[in-house]
C-alpha cells in the first residue's frame, strides 16, 4: 500500500539555460534581435517605437497608434486589413506611457509579405478625417463603459496620485481629450515619433538572413537617432483617496508607492518579498483575504517597472461592505513581515515556486525573447537571471524583513478606494 | 506537425493520454471532469463551478492543495464550463510525482471541511459580483441563455442563476456531487513532457490504480425542442451604450455541421475584413462594434453575433441591415477569396495554439472525452475542406427567423 500522506521527494531546480537573440545592430542606438531558435511554423515581429504617452498630452499618442493601419493615400483601411488577414496575419498594437508597440503573428511564408504591408502603413498613413472621427467615437464609447467600472476608477485615480510630480506619466484619458482634438496634432506626432521613431526591433521565428537583412533595410528610414529621455524623478503622494461610486457591489482598492526597476540593487530581493506578500496563490494576501475570509475573488501585489525607475502596487476588488476590513488585513499583513520573521518552510517553498517559475518562463523561444527584453530595455544580459537564481536560493528571512521596514510602511502608500 | 500520443486505461477504467516533447523541461498534467454546469439540477445552478473552488480545500490525506505543489516549483488552475471541468498543472518535469500524488489523492476523496466550503462559497459570491453583477454588460449572459434555451440546462451560466443557489450549498450536497462525478470511469488525463511511455504508466498506475472505478456519468437530459418561434427581450440598463446579441441555435460539436458553422461566423464576424464588420461598421457607421462567434459547446450550441450601436443609431436600423447581409449570405456563395483569407487565418492560429504542452495536453483530453483523441491531427482537415456550398448550406438552416433569439440592452440614463 503507498503511503498518501508523505508527498514525494523533489528535486530543486539548479539551473536554467537561457538562449541570447541574435544581435544585428541597426545603428548606434538601433537594434535587430532575432530568435531563430523556432520549431514550427510560426513567427512574430515587434516594432518598438518612441511613442509613448508621455511624448504628448490628450490621448494624441493612444490615437495615432490606434490609427495605423487606417489607410494610406493609396489604399483604404478596408484594403490594408484585407491584406493582412488574407496572409493570415494576426495584427497587435499597444502604448503604454514610454512605448508604443507594433506586432504581427504569422506564419513564416507570410512573414515578409506582412512585414512590408506594415511598413507601408506606417510610413503612408494620412489620417483620413472619417477614419479619425470613427476611431474617436469608438474610443470615447470604450472610455464611457471603462467609466463604469470600480477598477478603472480606481487605477486612473491612483495613477494620479502616484505620478503627482510626474504629470505626463498618468495617462488614462478624460472625456475632454475626445473633443480637442486636432488632425494637425496627429501628423505631427507620428511624423515626429514613428517616421523618426523607431527604437527597437523584434524578431521571432525560423526566418533566413536573406529576409533578417531585407527586414533591416525598411527599417532604416524611420528608426531614431537620438537619445530618448524619460524620468528618474517620479515621486506619488502619500494619502488616501475615496472615490465613491453609486450602486456599485464591490469597491477596486489599489495602493501602492514609486520604487525602482532592475536597476536597482534591491530589486531581485525585493521581488522575493512581493512573492510573498501577494504575488503566488499562496501569498499572504490571498490566503488570508480571500482563503482565510471570502472577501475577495482575487489579491495580488506587483511591482512594475518603468525605464528609470518603477512602482510597487497592491490591488484587488472586494464587497463594498468589506473595504475597510480588507485595508485592515492588508495593513496587518505589512506590518507581519516588518515585525516577524518568515518561517523556514515558507521561505523554502517560495524559493522552490519561483525557481519553478522561472524555468517555465524560459520555455519556449517566445518566452525567451520576452525574458529578454525585460532586461534588454535596462542594458543588462540574461546572466541577470543568473543573478536572480543565486538571490532565490541565498534569501535570508532577515532580510526580507529589513527590505519590508525600508519599503514597505504604510505612511509612504498612496491608497485609492473607489466604489 | 503532427501530435504525437499515446492512450493507456487503468483497470478502474481512467484514460490516460500522454504526449512527448523533448524541447521542454516543463510537465502538464491536465485532468478533464466529464462534469459541467449542464449535469446541475435546476435549483442548485452554480454547483460545478463551486466544486471547483472546493477542489482546492484539501483531498483526504492531503490539507492543503496548493502548498506542495507550490514546493515543487508548479502552479495549477481550473475551470468550469457547460460541458466539463477541467484541472490543470505545470511543474518542472523532475517532480511531476508531485502532481500526480496531489491530484490522484484529491480524486479518491475530499477533506470536505466546513471552513473550506463557507470560504469558497463567499469567494465565488464575490466571482459572480465582480464579474456578472458589477461590470456594464456583465449580466447578459444570465439574461441570454434563458432566452435560448428553454428546457436545455445550458439556459443557465456556469457561474449559476442566482446567488442564492450558491448560498443555499449544504455539505451533504458537495459530497453527493463528487461521489456522483469525481472518480476514474468519469475522467481523462493527458500528460505532457519529456518522458518515456513506461515511465509515466508506472507512476500513474502507482497512484491511481488503487482508486475505485465509480461510474461513468451517463446523462439523461432534457432534449431543448426546435424552436420554431422568434423570440425577443429588451432589458434597461445603466450601460454607455445600447448593444445586440442575436443567439441563433446550431449543431453539436460533433455534427458535420458544425465546421462549417464555425467558419460561416467566422466570414461574418471574425475580424476587420468580416462581412458584418466590413458592412455595418466601416460602410453604413451603425455599429461601433460588431462580432459573430460560435459557443462551441458539446450539444446543440448557439452561433452569436453581437455589437454596440452608435450613438444616434436605432435598434432598427441596424437589424434591418443585419438581415440584409444574412440574406445575402444566404443567396450567394461566398468567394474564394473570402473563403481563402478565413482558411489562412485558421492555419495561423491553429499553428500557434499548437505549440505548448498545456494547450496540446487540454486538447487531447477534450478530444478524447468528444470520441477520439486523434480529433487533434485530423480536425485541422475537416476545415480545410469545407467548400462555399456548404457554408451556405448551414447559412440557410442557421439564419432563420424562428431560430433567433434577440437579447436589446437599452442604455438607461446615469442620473
Amino acid at each position: 500500500m503507498i503511503n498518501r500522506t508523505i508527498q514525494p521527494p523533489i528535486q530543486k531546480i539548479e539551473e536554467v539555460s537561457f538562449v541570447s537573440p541574435i544581435n544585428h545592430p541597426i545603428s548606434e542606438n538601433v537594434s535587430l534581435f532575432h530568435m531563430n531558435k523556432v520549431s514550427n511554423e510560426t513567427t512574430r515581429f515587434d516594432l518598438y517605437f518612441d511613442a509613448g504617452k508621455i511624448r504628448t498630452s490628450g490621448g494624441i499618442a493612444g490615437f495615432v497608434n490606434g490609427l495605423i493601419l487606417s489607410g494610406t493615400k493609396d489604399k483604404t483601411s478596408i484594403e490594408i486589413n484585407e491584406a493582412i488577414n488574407g496572409l493570415g496575419g494576426f495584427y497587435d498594437s499597444g502604448v503604454s506611457a514610454e512605448n508604443a508597440v507594433l506586432s504581427m503573428y504569422a506564419l513564416k511564408e507570410n512573414m515578409i509579405p506582412l512585414f512590408d504591408i506594415l511598413i507601408d502603413a506606417i510610413s503612408n498613413v494620412i489620417f483620413d478625417e472619417k477614419e479619425v472621427d470613427e476611431f474617436i467615437n469608438d474610443s470615447r464609447q470604450r472610455q464611457k463603459i471603462n467609466s463604469e467600472k470600480v477598477s478603472y476608477l480606481a487605477q486612473k485615480n491612483f495613477q494620479k496620485i502616484l505620478f503627482e510630480n510626474e504629470k505626463a506619466y498618468a495617462t488614462t484619458l478624460e472625456v475632454e481629450d475626445y473633443d480637442k482634438l486636432e488632425k494637425e496634432d496627429l501628423v505631427s506626432f507620428h511624423a515626429n515619433h514613428y517616421l523618426k521613431g523607431l527604437r527597437k526591433v523584434v524578431v521571432v521565428g525560423d526566418i533566413d538572413q536573406q529576409s533578417i537583412a531585407h527586414i533591416i533595410d525598411k527599417c532604416r528610414p524611420i528608426i531614431s537617432k537620438k537619445e530618448h529621455s524619460f524620468s528618474d524623478k517620479i515621486q506619488n503622494k502619500a494619502e488616501e483617496l475615496r472615490v465613491p461610486k453609486k450602486d456599485a457591489i464591490q469597491s477596486a482598492i489599489r495602493i501602492g508607492r514609486t520604487l525602482f526597476n532592475k536597476n536597482h540593487p534591491d530589486y531581485l530581493d525585493f521581488l522575493i518579498l512581493n512573492t510573498i506578500l501577494g504575488d503566488y496563490f499562496g501569498s499572504r494576501l490571498m490566503s488570508n483575504i480571500r482563503e482565510d475570509k471570502g472577501y475577495t475573488y482575487g489579491i495580488g501585489s506587483m511591482l512594475s517597472e518603468l525605464e528609470k525607475t518603477g512602482y510597487f502596487m497592491i490591488a484587488t476588488e472586494v464587497g463594498h461592505e468589506v473595504k475597510d476590513l480588507t485595508i485592515k488585513e492588508i495593513k496587518f499583513e505589512i506590518n507581519r513581515l516588518q515585525t516577524e520573521l518568515v518561517k523556514d518552510d515558507e521561505l523554502a517553498l517560495v524559493q522552490n515556486y519561483m525557481l519553478g517559475q522561472l524555468l517555465k518562463s524560459a520555455d519556449g523561444p517566445y518566452a525567451m525573447m520576452d525574458l529578454f527584453l525585460s532586461v534588454e530595455m535596462y542594458d543588462k544580459e540574461l546572466e541577470f537571471y543568473n543573478l536572480a537564481i543565486a538571490a532565490i536560493q541565498n534569501i535570508t528571512a532577515k532580510r526580507i524583513q529589513d527590505l519590508a521596514k525600508q519599503y514597505l510602511n504604510w505612511n509612504e502608500m498612496s491608497v485609492v478606494i473607489a466604489g | 506537425m503532427k501530435i504525437n500520443y499515446e492512450r493507456f486505461i487503468l483497470e478502474n477504467g481512467l484514460t490516460v493520454l500522454f504526449h512527448k516533447d523533448i524541447t521542454t523541461p516543463m510537465a502538464v498534467v491536465n485532468t478533464l471532469y466529464n462534469v459541467g454546469a449542464r449535469d446541475e439540477s435546476e435549483d442548485q445552478t452554480g454547483f460545478a463551478h463551486l466544486f471547483e473552488h472546493l477542489m482546492f480545500g484539501g483531498s483526504v490525506n492531503i490539507p492543503e492543495f496548493d502548498t506542495p505543489l507550490q514546493l515543487a516549483g508548479g502552479e495549477n488552475n481550473a475551470f468550469t464550463s457547460n460541458d466539463i471541468t477541467n484541472y490543470y498543472d505545470v511543474v518542472p518535469k523532475q517532480n511531476i510525482e508531485t502532481v500526480l500524488w496531489l491530484e490522484s489523492d484529491r480524486m479518491l476523496s475530499l477533506a470536505f471541511t466546513d471552513k473550506s466550503l463557507e470560504v469558497q462559497r463567499s469567494v465565488v459570491i464575490e466571482e459572480f459580483k465582480q464579474r456578472y453583477l458589477n461590470q456594464p454588460y456583465g449580466d447578459v449572459w444570465l439574461e441570454l441563455r434563458p432566452l435560448a434555451y428553454k428546457v436545455h440546462p445550458y439556459k443557465w451560466a456556469t457561474i449559476g442563476k442566482e446567488l442564492s443557489h450558491i448560498e443555499n450549498a449544504t455539505m451533504e450536497d458537495v459530497k453527493a456531487f463528487f461521489k456522483k462525478f469525481y472518480c476514474p470511469a468519469n475522467a481523462i488525463i493527458a500528460i505532457a513532457g519529456n518522458f518515456e511511455l513506461e515511465e509515466i504508466k508506472q507512476l500513474v498506475t502507482k497512484w491511481y490504480s488503487s482508486i475505485p472505478a465509480g461510474t461513468k456519468n451517463s446523462r439523461n437530459l432534457p432534449i431543448e425542442p426546435p424552436q420554431n418561434e422568434y423570440r425577443e427581450k429588451t432589458i434597461n440598463r445603466k450601460v454607455p451604450a445600447d448593444a445586440f446579441y442575436y443567439a441563433f441555435k446550431m449543431k453539436d460539436r460533433l455534427h458535420d455541421d458544425f465546421y462549417p458553422s464555425d467558419t460561416l461566423s467566422d466570414v461574418l464576424g471574425r475580424d476587420n475584413s468580416s462581412r458584418l464588420y466590413v458592412s455595418l461598421k466601416k460602410n453604413k457607421q451603425l455599429v461601433s462594434s460588431i462580432g459573430a462567434y460560435i459557443l462551441g459547446t458539446i450539444e446543440d450550441g448557439l452561433l452569436v453575433i453581437s455589437g454596440k450601436l452608435n450613438d444616434g443609431v436605432t435598434f432598427e436600423q441596424v437589424d434591418q441591415a443585419l438581415w440584409d447581409e444574412l440574406s445575402t449570405i444566404k443567396k450567394s456563395l461566398i468567394t474564394d477569396a473570402e473563403l481563402n483569407r478565413n482558411m489562412t487565418k485558421f492555419r495561423t492560429s491553429k499553428e500557434f495554439q499548437d505549440q505548448g504542452i498545456l494547450n496540446k495536453a487540454m486538447n487531447l483530453s477534450m478530444y478524447e472525452l468528444l470520441g477520439d483523441a486523434s480529433m487533434i491531427n485530423s480536425e485541422k482537415d475537416n476545415y480545410l475542406n469545407i467548400s462555399p456550398k456548404e457554408i451556405q448550406a448551414v447559412a440557410n438552416s442557421i439564419f432563420q427567423k424562428t431560430n433567433c433569439s434577440l437579447l436589446k440592452i437599452k442604455a438607461q440614463n446615469n442620473d
